[in-house]
């Protein structure tokens, strides 16, 4: 089934296990994270994408995303670097994907909310208006995911 | 006496008003403020001591309003307030007073601090003395319309992301909606989910509501900073927004010094009543849980606890609002030891956050909000402002305390009974 709206995705998301959702969630955080400079960011989606990761390398990665996610956060009163915020999504994204496994949860479709939000990040920076292509760049990425 | 000086000592003698002669001549040098303010609980420095942060500006009520202090000063007894002295004191006046008003609430002859520092913070800032990051702030805010340089395209960028996550339209510059919605740059930069949160909830409610392209932020640098001349220009803008739109009702969001700001000082600002009622976003929604208008399903699993942003609930008197919330969506709730009216400060209000010179100190001093959190052994903290939220989730990581911060009318989204 073609994917080419945000209902159908969510919905297909939603119908993965809890091992699908960060598998995916991993491959959105991988597409905007060209974004974040920070290794440590880096570091969590690779642990995310490997299906073989215990639950220890799991809990640890998170830690490491959920900091950098924090040390990234703009300031109440500071000025925003819309690159540097896209960063800041890019590790969101990461902690979204590593997040512990809760019912009704979407980790997915969260992770790939915040990769939008990274790439309208730098579309802000760069004064590109607020069209991207990250919604169907997802759409492909779930696509070839449910297609392996 | 140079010229900035004198700017400064003029304002000191301007904004001593009869509350603030009050207090001075009232105050019977107890130190119960020192026990109420976490920069003094946690660094045990009598120069965190509230009342001690005024003493310039006591002295300058001491030398120009009493008969004794007008009497030492002509014979040379008392030393006039100096640059250096200022100086010194911009720490204490800026970075180690988060104006959370814990002291007032225990100073036993009622004397405002908080208040009184505010009247400070207009002299410091008349004599140059006023922190470099929160004079970007305040200028960004007059010059761009928020203190962290988010223009109208940005906010366009964020309510596009949110109609992608949420699939609702969301309004802007709507004439004759019934609310106004304002956000915090901070919701914008950070938390997204806010907005997509209050449409869902207004979809729900069946309510009509709107930005406005030229008011849509709330936070108001000029209160932090102190110069009114620059609280009143923000606060107009908000008021002539609302007044084209011709709206009833404008929405502070998740913002405490926000909402105290607009609702309870900026008509003396602009001068004159407003043509609208302003509310706390959680006011707004405990109204529609009121009205029947808010329907949820399912509770939270964790253990809650609710961390009261000082603003709304010492200062702005939203104390049971976001309890009332809390109960439609957690069985398994907790408050602090020390929660409602007498909650201490996540340390980053006040404009403290934003001072990056203050950050050791505010995150010392988170150190009794940790004490506060791991006594209930809460799992996730529920709070309604973003910049407590990010504040909190900086010390908690600095503590190496994996507690998630979530804004409560995000999370009252999250348990909206499907297809309402």
């Amino acid at each position: 089934m073609a994917i080419d709206n945000d209902s159908d995705f969510k919905a297909a998301l939603n119908n993965l296990s809890r091992a699908g959702q960060r598998l995916v969630a991993a491959r959105f955080a991988e597409n905007v994270q060209v974004l974040s400079n920070d290794v440590r960011v880096k570091n969590a989606i690779n642990a995310a994408k490997r299906a073989d990761i215990t639950e220890d390398e799991l809990a640890a990665a998170s830690q490491a995303a959920k900091k950098a996610s924090v040390d990234s956060f703009t300031q109440c009163g500071k000025e925003c670097d819309w690159n540097s915020q896209a960063g800041h999504f890019v590790a969101q994204a990461a902690v979204a994907s590593l997040k512990p496994a809760e019912p009704g949860d979407s980790p997915a479709w969260n992770a790939a909310m915040h990769a939008r939000m990274a790439r309208t990040s730098e579309n802000i920076a760069a004064g590109r208006g607020t069209d991207n292509a990250e919604n169907a760049a997802q759409y492909r990425i779930l696509a070839e995911f449910l297609n392996v | 006496m140079n010229v900035n000086l004198a700017k400064g000592i003029n304002a000191f003698k301007e904004v001593i008003d009869a509350p603030i002669a009050s207090f001075f001549s009232s105050c019977v040098h107890c130190g119960l403020c020192a026990e109420s303010c976490l920069f003094y609980t946690e660094t045990g420095d009598p120069k965190y001591t509230p009342i001690h942060k005024l003493e310039p500006l006591r002295r300058v009520w001491k030398q120009e309003y009493t008969l004794l202090g007008k009497l030492e000063k002509m014979l040379g007894l008392s030393k006039p307030v100096t640059d250096a002295e200022l100086e010194e004191w911009k720490p204490l006046v800026y970075n180690s007073c988060t104006l959370c008003s814990r002291c007032a609430m225990v100073c036993p002859v009622g004397n405002d601090m908080t208040y009184m520092i505010r009247k400070m913070r207009e002299g410091m800032a008349a004599s140059g003395h006023a922190p470099t990051d929160l004079i970007g702030a305040s200028t960004r805010s007059v010059e761009i319309g928020s203190p962290m340089g988010i223009r109208l395209p940005a906010l366009k960028a964020q309510m596009k992301h949110v109609q992608g996550d949420t699939g609702i339209e969301i309004p802007l510059d709507v004439v004759g909606a019934e609310y106004l919605v304002l956000m915090s740059s901070m919701e914008i930069i950070n938390f997204p989910e806010y907005l997509a949160a209050v449409a869902k909830i207004m979809k729900q409610a069946g309510k009509t509501w709107t930005l406005c392209s030229d008011a849509f932020e709330a936070t108001n640098s000029g209160i932090q900073i102190g110069v009114s001349d620059i609280a009143k220009i923000l606060v107009q803008r908000i008021v002539d927004g609302a007044e084209k739109l011709k709206v009833k009702t404008v929405i502070s969001p998740e913002c405490g010094h926000a909402y105290t700001a607009l609702r309870w000082e900026g008509p003396n600002l602009v001068g004159r009543p407003y043509t609208f009622e302003v509310l706390h976003i959680l006011e707004v929604l405990d109204g529609f849980r009121t009205a029947g208008l808010l329907k949820t399903t399912g509770f939270e699993d964790a253990l809650l606890t609710f961390h009261d942003p000082c603003q709304l609930v010492r200062r702005g008197g939203v104390l049971e609002q976001p309890r009332n919330l809390l109960k439609m969506v957690a069985k398994n709730f907790v408050d602090t030891t020390d929660h409602g009216q007498m909650n201490w400060c996540c340390g980053g209000g006040g404009g403290v956050s934003a001072i990056e010179e203050a950050e050791p100190l505010r995150l010392q001093a988170f150190k009794v909000k940790k004490s506060q959190l791991e006594e209930t052994g809460a799992k996730t903290l529920v709070t309604a402002c973003a910049n407590c939220r990010i504040v909190l989730e900086e010390g908690l990581e600095h503590y190496h305390m994996n507690i998630p911060v979530v804004g409560l009318t995000e999370m009252i989204a999250d348990h909206l009974t499907e297809g309402e």
